[in-house]
């Protein structure tokens, strides 16, 4: 059976206020999280650091693998420790190249669209994620969301420790966010909508009243297809054949241009 | 080149003995002797005994086949009804768009070459003749799902695809406001929009399939090239209401209100119509047992059918649907007219109802219907309980002229296993639908009034229009909508061989395990003399009621 609600809904009443959760990597944007913390180290101090970094990082890719079949919470853990000693202000000022240089580029067209046609339905976007908060944060203020969740490394001394704040943004803390965020703003769960591509967001999408598994995995499309969410594809601006990709592109940038030229520091 | 009038009329003398001759054994009376009736059960059918004295309507027997479908095509554009030949009608500089009707008829799809294959190669040829190189073909999906590669591969054939898809062949997009034009009000005040392409045309020529009397006509363009602003005006809980039946044109408000629109969109727009309608040769070769009296089986058609059973029973349900939905009909085309909507309608019409029409006197206190494994909006797809519904108290209750079938206040028995099962890519909406709209209330004007707007602008719904597959949000809602007047006419409905009785009783119809429970429930509250019809499927009927 579904997970919709059956509370009494009816037109004469005032709206409700409603949120739509959206998961970034996989979800709205073409990138994984292994691609940003590699992008990342790869530019961090002289050449010899950014060797020995993606050395480290390199040695840490068998740990990866099997932390990502296991737990994401793990691979999330492990992965952030690649950034232990990298400075603050290095990591802020990394994450808004990476989001202008490469996230910005692999949006999904259709995806921005749909953040748009929601926001202009009452329904607020809130990003959730386990992408680190120096590359989400520009990107919210990029498409004007202004909440969201992303993991925070902790730092000692201005330096990154290697290990993550809690709560760790991944399975259940997903869930538990949303909920958290719910209460505090008198949302009621059921009238939200989620949008996530990994069998990791089940516990995440089940919270929701109206779940959607978008470029699902092979797990998540079965467990969608069992509970009867809806599955929707979005596809890269290259092969979506009804935009104008270049165009669209060029537009984006300029847009994220402006918006930091505006914003300097506020990240 | 034209066909020889002389063979027109020796061929139309042919079919009428054919029909004279048949017609007389489509009602038949069971009794002690008779033998057990098939009956559609979803992806399976029964065999099942039926009582003492019901009257079982059978559909007409296949009126034979145009003999040569092309030649019938050719003749059709060369001598129009009340417009120039489509030749006549072309300058090289125009600007024509196809329409063409999409997957929801004819049912199950029909074997290739699909009909409209054979119009457009020929339409296709004739423009080309003529040196008309600005062509668009759309197929008018209206709020259907849009059609995939493959499916609209098969119905306009390989010559029509490798030429124009994708940039000038493609799914109707009824949310892409920058591509819709509104052309007016009706004096109804209802608001006619329609597809920019096909309103900024030249010459608009709409490829149509009459599978039934309700389609076809100025409900062509007016729905299927329509969005959501437009059909909100007939797709209605009081238009539906006032439909009786919407198989009967001149009876359904549903039909006067999409020709009012027709004929507002004739006055700006130039419209050649192509219609074409097909026998009822559903099944045929080692199925067409499926289509016989089940008094005349042989020893051979009872062991087909044992087959068929053992065999659909031991499939899983992916694969049951995959066989089932790769099965394609033999169909015939017995007509075909191009031309002026309404005269081409007109005699589209009389052919139908040539192929389809069974005169039954008087009405029955239990109709029994069978739901079949498609309808309309479940091609390729899953036929879940809200389609069920519409299948059964839409599409079956309504296979009649004068009356229904059953009195006012009388019971329906509908077959079907009603699992809580959705194809999530196609009716995602359906699915909220389902569990959170019905759960509340089964009251159309509720639905309408509560709900229907929030559906029809529910920006993941009309994403998933768009871009994926999905049947548009407000579509679980006209289908509700559609069963709307068997609601009221009836006293009871009861779901025989429902398998999960919360979903019947989701839907308001009363749950039975079996089909003779479900006979002795409604014969317990009636008597033993109530008067039980069953409406024999496949194929179709309509029974024109006495």
């Amino acid at each position: 059976m579904s997970v919709y609600s059956q509370s009494k809904t009816s037109g004469a009443q005032p709206p409700k206020r409603r949120a739509a959760f959206y998961d970034l990597d996989g979800t709205l944007v073409d990138l994984n999280l292994v691609h940003a913390a590699i992008f990342t180290l790869a530019n961090v101090g002289e050449w010899s650091g950014r060797v020995s970094y993606l050395l480290g990082f390199a040695a840490r890719l068998p740990h990866l693998y099997v932390a990502e079949r296991r737990d994401r919470r793990l691979l999330n853990t492990l992965l952030f420790e690649a950034f232990k000693g990298v400075s603050r202000d290095r990591l802020l000022s990394l994450g808004e190249e990476y989001c202008e240089r490469i996230v910005i580029g692999r949006l999904f067209p259709r995806g921005l669209d749909l953040i748009e046609a929601n926001r202009a339905a009452g329904i607020e976007p809130v990003l959730v994620t386990g992408s680190p908060d120096f590359i989400v944060a520009p990107l919210a203020r990029h498409l004007g969301v202004a909440d969201f969740a992303a993991n925070r490394l902790v730092f000692s001394r201005g330096r990154a420790s290697g290990r993550l704040a809690e709560p760790v943004m991944a399975g259940d803390e997903k869930a538990a966010w949303c909920a958290d965020y719910a209460a505090a703003r008198d949302i009621d769960l059921a009238d939200c909508w989620g949008y996530a591509d990994s069998h990791y967001d089940m516990a995440f999408l089940a919270k929701l009243g109206h779940p959607v598994a978008v470029n699902p995995d092979r797990r998540l499309r079965a467990a969608a297809l069992s509970r009867q969410w809806p599955v929707i594809r979005f596809e890269t601006a290259a092969s979506s054949a009804q935009l104008d990709d270049f165009d669209k592109q060029q537009e984006l940038k300029q847009d994220f241009e402006r918006s930091t030229r505006g914003s300097d520091g506020a990240a | 080149m034209a066909r020889p009038e002389g063979k027109l009329k020796e061929l139309k003398t042919a079919e009428l003995r054919h029909e004279v001759g048949a017609r007389s054994e489509l009602v038949v009376k069971l009794n002690r002797r008779s033998e057990r009736r098939v009956i559609p059960y979803g992806e399976e059918f029964l065999f099942e005994k039926l009582p003492v004295g019901t009257r079982v309507i059978y559909p007409p027997p296949p009126l034979d086949p145009l003999a040569d479908a092309d030649q019938a095509i050719r003749y059709a554009l060369l001598h129009p009804e009340n417009q120039d030949p489509l030749f006549a009608q072309l300058s090289p500089n125009m600007r024509v768009t196809i329409a063409i009707d999409d997957i929801s008829i004819p049912l199950p799809p029909m074997r290739r070459p699909d009909i409209r294959e054979r119009l457009l190669n020929q339409v296709l040829q004739t423009l080309a003749d003529y040196g008309v190189d600005d062509v668009h073909l759309v197929i008018a999906t209206s709020l259907h799902r849009r059609m995939t590669e493959a499916e609209i591969r098969r119905v306009v054939g390989e010559r029509a695809f490798k030429q124009y898809w994708p940039e000038r062949l493609y799914n109707f997009d009824a949310e892409n406001r920058a591509e819709l034009a509104l052309l007016g009000k009706t004096e109804h005040g209802e608001e006619v929009c329609l597809s920019r392409r096909a309103a900024e045309s030249d010459l608009l020529i709409y490829l149509n399939v009459n599978l039934v009397p309700m389609d076809g006509g100025h409900k062509s363009v007016a729905v299927g090239l329509a969005p959501y602003q437009s059909l909100r005006h007939h797709h209605n809980v009081a238009t539906l209401r006032d439909s009786h039946s919407y198989m009967d044109p001149e009876r359904s408000a549903l039909h006067r209100s999409s020709d009012r629109m027709g004929r507002l969109i004739h006055k700006s727009l130039n419209i050649f119509q192509i219609e074409t309608a097909v026998n009822t040769r559903m099944y045929g070769g080692m199925l067409d047992f499926l289509q016989k009296n089940e008094d005349h089986f042989t020893d051979w058609d009872r062991t087909r059918l044992r087959g068929f059973q053992w065999t659909m029973r031991n499939m899983s349900n992916e694969m049951r649907r995959a066989v089932l939905h790769n099965y394609a009909a033999p169909y015939g085309m017995i007509g075909v007219w191009a031309g002026d909507t309404e005269t081409v309608h007109r005699n589209a019409l009389a052919r139908v109802f040539q192929q389809y029409a069974v005169p039954v006197k008087g009405q029955a206190d239990i109709l029994i219907v069978g739901v079949p494994y498609i309808c309309p909006y479940n091609v390729n797809s899953i036929m879940n309980p809200v389609l069920a519904q519409c299948t059964a108290m839409g599409y079956l209750f309504n296979m009649y002229r004068n009356k229904p079938l059953v009195r006012e206040g009388g019971t329906m028995i509908i077959c079907h296993p009603l699992r809580d099962e959705f194809h999530p890519e196609h009716h995602p909406s359906y699915i909220e639908f389902f569990h959170r709209c019905l759960a509340e209330t089964t009251d159309a004007v509720e639905l309408e009034k509560n709900f229907e707007r929030e559906f029809a602008r529910n920006p993941t719904y009309i994403h998933m229009y768009r871009y994926g597959n999905a049947y548009h949000g407000v579509h679980p809602f006209y289908m509700w909508y559609w069963g709307e007047p068997a609601r009221q006419h009836l006293g009871r409905v009861i779901a025989a061989g429902c398998e999960e009785p919360e979903v019947a009783a989701r839907l308001g119809w009363e749950p039975a395990d079996t089909l003779g429970e479900a006979i002795a429930m409604a014969t317990s509250e009636l008597g033993r003399s109530a008067s039980i019809t069953y409406l024999h499927l496949p194929p179709l009927v309509i029974a024109d009621v006495e």
